[in-house]
């Protein structure tokens, strides 16, 4: 059941990835809904499930969006999320402040680790700048504290009855 | 315990994870790209969710905005609100078919003075990282798009296509860091590559940069950029853009800024050429006839202005 929701998580995050970058193409490279993905994985069900997670997210995310050589993302995010699920389980991270500064470390984790990756294998991928890092991390942990809280209450909703 | 267990399957899982990608990347870097069998699978299965909200997309935006204006008139002109609504949204239909009409008939104009077959394709999506530039079309290998296919415009060069999938393909535009197109300055014949420019993500705008002209090359503002054909990629001739800036660094080589002629700000209908590389290295360059007087649209077209 949690492969299921995780694949449906990361074919969403590629639908409102796609939406976004056709309504708003400027903006939909401040935004990753694929790192909101791993993070809320890492937070809630531990390094296994968000590196597997991270790894599926960060393919389908190289497949669809990325360059010339494909895995880097996969690799970022699997090390994103082995990070962030470790966390997740020596500190109490279920509070939204925590929350949001996991989300805004892990945004600046995913990039950094991606530009030295890509420098590593010899690819000419672009970087942020500090404002543009600093506004991709505000972003992803805005909307990704708004996202996880609302996910988490339809799963204390419909938990019960399940 | 099993919190110690869980701890070491996943420090496994980690080394295992991070090595697996490590070989699927290094063997990549090995082949120089391309695509693997998983990455065509996964655009394969993916995109068609992809198309479905392309399409669909164009359609709510038409609704949305439509509506939008009308949300705060009041109850009173209910059926007048409606009324308005009903046609302001046929209005812009209409406007949206006469703008797609538009650029349909400049594609038209120009496809059959191409000496090679095109392939008219749709934009579904573009670039959602910063870290690249690209965009993904509703064409792919059933309707014969294959690796490298140039993708031109009626205005000039976009890119090339980097991967294609059974009804998809993504094209890395000219704007890509990691692009390279091998270019002509027509006046004075001199032969460079142009690339996307270096430098932030949220900092390069849409020009190109012109590489490897050395310093006491010829070359000067406005001077008209077009395909040398060198690269055994794109055919000859094709329109790419202006010199915007040039400037000498000291080094060996000018800093040279290109405005492309394509509008990577609103890619919508794009062609790809079909032909095969072999068939691309033309001895003429592509010229299409001048237009036989001043139309109302524009007449800037693929092929270069000057020396015809």
């Amino acid at each position: 059941m949690r492969v299921f929701w995780t694949a449906l998580a990361i074919l969403i995050a590629l639908l409102v990835q796609t939406a976004l970058g056709r309504l708003l193409p400027m903006q939909a490279r401040v935004f990753d809904p694929f790192l909101l993905v791993v993070v809320y994985c890492g937070l809630t069900g531990g390094e296994t499930h968000a590196m597997l997670a991270g790894a599926a997210a960060g393919w389908v995310q190289d497949v669809h969006f990325g360059g010339r050589i494909l895995g880097l993302s996969g690799l970022t995010k699997v090390l994103v999320g082995f990070a962030v699920g470790v966390g997740s389980t020596r500190f109490h991270l279920g509070e939204p402040a925590a929350r949001l500064l996991v989300l805004m470390v892990a945004t600046v984790a995913d990039a950094l680790l991606f530009g030295q990756l890509a420098q590593v294998f010899d690819v000419q991928a672009y970087s942020l700048s500090p404002l543009g890092l600093a506004a991709r991390a505000a972003v992803n942990g805005a909307v990704g504290m708004v996202v996880f809280e609302t996910v988490d209450r339809q799963i204390k909703r419909w938990a019960p009855r399940t | 315990m099993a919190r110690v267990l869980e701890t070491k399957r996943s420090r496994f899982l980690l080394g295992g994870l991070v090595l697996a990608h490590l070989v699927a990347i290094s063997r990549q870097v090995d082949r120089g790209g391309g695509t693997s069998l998983l990455g065509q699978t996964v655009f394969a299965v993916l995109s068609p969710f992809q198309r479905v909200v392309g399409a669909g997309l164009g359609a709510m935006v038409a609704t949305w905005s439509g509506y939008v204006d009308l949300r705060h008139v009041s109850r009173e002109n209910q059926e007048l609100r409606t009324r308005m609504a009903t046609l302001e949204m046929e209005l812009q239909r209409q406007q949206d078919r006469l703008r797609e009409a538009d650029r349909l008939r400049e594609i038209a104009d120009v496809k059959p003075t191409l000496p090679f077959e095109t392939l008219l394709a749709q934009v579904i999506a573009t670039d959602g990282v910063p870290w690249y530039r690209t965009v993904t079309l509703n064409r792919g290998k059933d309707d014969g798009v294959s690796l490298n296919s140039p993708v031109i415009s009626t205005t000039g060069v976009v890119g090339r296509v980097m991967a294609v999938g059974p009804r998809a393909a993504k094209v890395q535009l000219l704007l890509d860091h990691e692009s390279g197109l091998g270019v002509r300055i027509e006046r004075s014949r001199i032969t460079a590559v142009v690339s996307g420019q270096a430098g932030f993500a949220d900092h390069v705008g849409n020009l190109l940069a012109m590489k490897f002209v050395p310093v006491l090359a010829d070359v000067a503002v406005g001077d008209v950029v077009v395909t040398s054909g060198l690269d055994r990629m794109f055919p000859k001739g094709l329109m790419v853009g202006r010199v915007q800036s040039v400037k000498a660094t000291g080094g060996l080589f000018k800093d040279i800024l290109v405005a492309p002629s394509a509008h990577f700000e609103r890619l919508e209908e794009l062609m790809v050429v079909r032909a095969q590389p072999d068939d691309l290295v033309l001895t003429q360059e592509v010229r299409p006839p001048e237009p036989a007087g001043p139309g109302p649209r524009s007449t800037t077209k693929i092929g270069s202005p000057a020396a015809r």
